[in-house]
């Protein structure tokens, strides 16, 4: 009957099936170790962090989700997801788990790793070559409206060197290629 | 008369020098002795520590042992900085070896974090160290009652554990200079100012989301000590106009600011002319 022929169709799944030997298992120990990792493995998934985010509902790979694939080792993945770009560092999901583990704390550490092997998106990248070349994010540029308001013309004690030669020594600089 | 070290920050001297201006009119008047900092650059933002946690380590801890120089409080007008830097402070007490890391690099420089002066937000050392008593006592021209939402901002709320920051600091604030507080929905929600530079769409998104929560529960105007969340609550109201056809108007004033208005001084020494959204209709709610 049409019916049980219907049975050879593949069960519908929820997520796509985990090819196991893809997964990397120190991973998990890579961000256990990392400064903000310590409560990582008390994450049960309960998803309080998905409801506190509030850009989750754009997120292929929801906050839970993204801790459940570092325990589970899937470094490839998270490291490659937009999501770890997207997260606004509200902080939000951190102060609602209920099992404090530092979940925006977490997804800071992902970035440097995505970092380290290149992977920035490129208008941050451009905000760490501004920093690596003149010391600050923003430069002023109207000096008129500060003394219409009696302000100095430019900032009292900027001194941009010292912080331009750490971050060129830094990670920031070896990425853009400016250390020495 | 106490004495501090102030740490600007970029974003606040090269786009809002209103809230620099109006800041320490403020503190001038309550003998807040708020010092610009000698050799300071910037903190670098959650930006910095996204792709470079050592960097973004290194350069917060070196403000920070620039102000354990002379041991005053560091206290700054940017939730970015204040972010930044008291994260540093917090991950710097937690971790010997990262204390060690830092005052080996900035031993060059003569200088070591010994942890002595505090990052502290504006509005914080303001509340603590002056009082509401001392305030309401300067509070010359008071606002009629009128309805004013507060936004936080992320960085000043959370984590908790690190930030160490009451809301009710900042309502009371609004509140002695005669506002009412307007609650909202959102109160809490983050204005998208971060993940500008990844996704602007979605930034424009969240500070509507916002600004909406804030009209919906009537509120008439609305207040930041961030320049960030200024930004983006301000500047994007144009974005909006654009993208989703829609018009709050709600001038978005820096708290100094309002604080400011409320102390009888006038309109252009706390700089309201620069404000993106005309925000001239505060005047009205000011009584003479």
């Amino acid at each position: 009957m049409a019916k049980t022929e219907e049975k050879t169709v593949p069960p519908v799944t929820l997520v796509d099936p985990i090819e196991l030997s893809e997964l990397d298992r120190d991973f998990r120990e890579e961000i256990h170790s990392m400064p903000n990792g310590e409560e990582l493995g008390a994450c049960f998934a309960c998803s309080t962090c998905t409801a506190a985010c509030p850009i989750a509902n754009s997120w292929d790979y929801k906050p839970h989700q993204l801790v459940r694939m570092i325990l589970l080792g899937m470094r490839k993945e998270v490291l490659a997801s937009d999501e770890i770009w997207l997260c606004l560092t509200c902080f939000e999901c951190q102060e609602r788990c209920p099992q404090n583990v530092r979940v925006t704390d977490i997804l800071f550490d992902c970035k440097n790793l995505a970092a380290e092997e290149g992977r920035i998106p490129p208008n941050v990248a451009e905000l760490g070559k501004e920093l690596v070349e003149q010391g600050q994010l923003y430069v002023i540029t109207a000096d008129w409206e500060r003394e219409d308001l009696g302000l100095e013309p430019s900032l009292p004690g900027l001194q941009t060197e010292e912080v331009r030669n750490m971050l060129k020594k830094s990670r920031t600089g070896r990425m853009l290629g400016e250390d020495d | 008369m106490p004495e501090y070290n102030l740490y600007a920050g970029c974003s606040v001297p090269a786009n809002y020098p209103n809230y620099e201006a109006s800041m320490l009119r403020v503190a001038d008047s309550f003998d807040m002795e708020l010092k610009y900092m000698e050799g300071v650059a910037c903190c670098g933002s959650p930006n910095l520590r996204a792709i470079d946690y050592e960097g973004w380590l290194k350069v917060n801890a070196r403000t920070l042992a620039i102000a354990d120089k002379n041991g005053n409080d560091i206290v700054t007008p940017c939730n970015g900085c204040f972010g930044s830097l008291k994260d540093v402070y917090y991950h710097l007490r937690h971790n010997e070896d990262y204390v060690e890391m830092v005052n080996a690099e900035l031993a060059s420089e003569g200088l070591e974090f010994t942890g002595d002066a505090k990052p502290r937000h504006f509005v914080e050392a303001l509340y603590t160290d002056i009082g509401i008593d001392r305030i309401k006592e300067n509070i010359t021209n008071p606002l009629d009652g009128v309805g004013i939402a507060i936004h936080y901002g992320c960085h000043l709320l959370r984590p908790k554990d690190v930030t160490e920051f009451r809301p009710e600091i900042l309502k009371d604030l609004v509140a002695v200079t005669g506002a009412e507080v307007i609650e909202y929905p959102l109160w809490k929600q983050c204005c998208g100012a971060t993940v500008l530079p990844v996704d602007e769409p979605l930034a424009i998104r969240l500070a509507r989301d916002k600004l909406k929560s804030m009209k919906d529960a009537g509120a008439q105007f609305a207040t930041v000590v961030c320049p960030a969340c200024g930004n983006q609550l301000d500047l994007q109201q144009l974005d909006l106009k654009n993208t989703y056809g829609e018009e709050y108007n709600i001038p978005i004033l820096h708290y100094p600011q309002i604080l400011g208005l409320a102390m009888g001084l006038s309109e252009d020494e706390i700089g309201l002319y620069l404000n993106r959204v005309p925000a001239e209709p505060i005047l009205e709610h000011v009584s003479k």
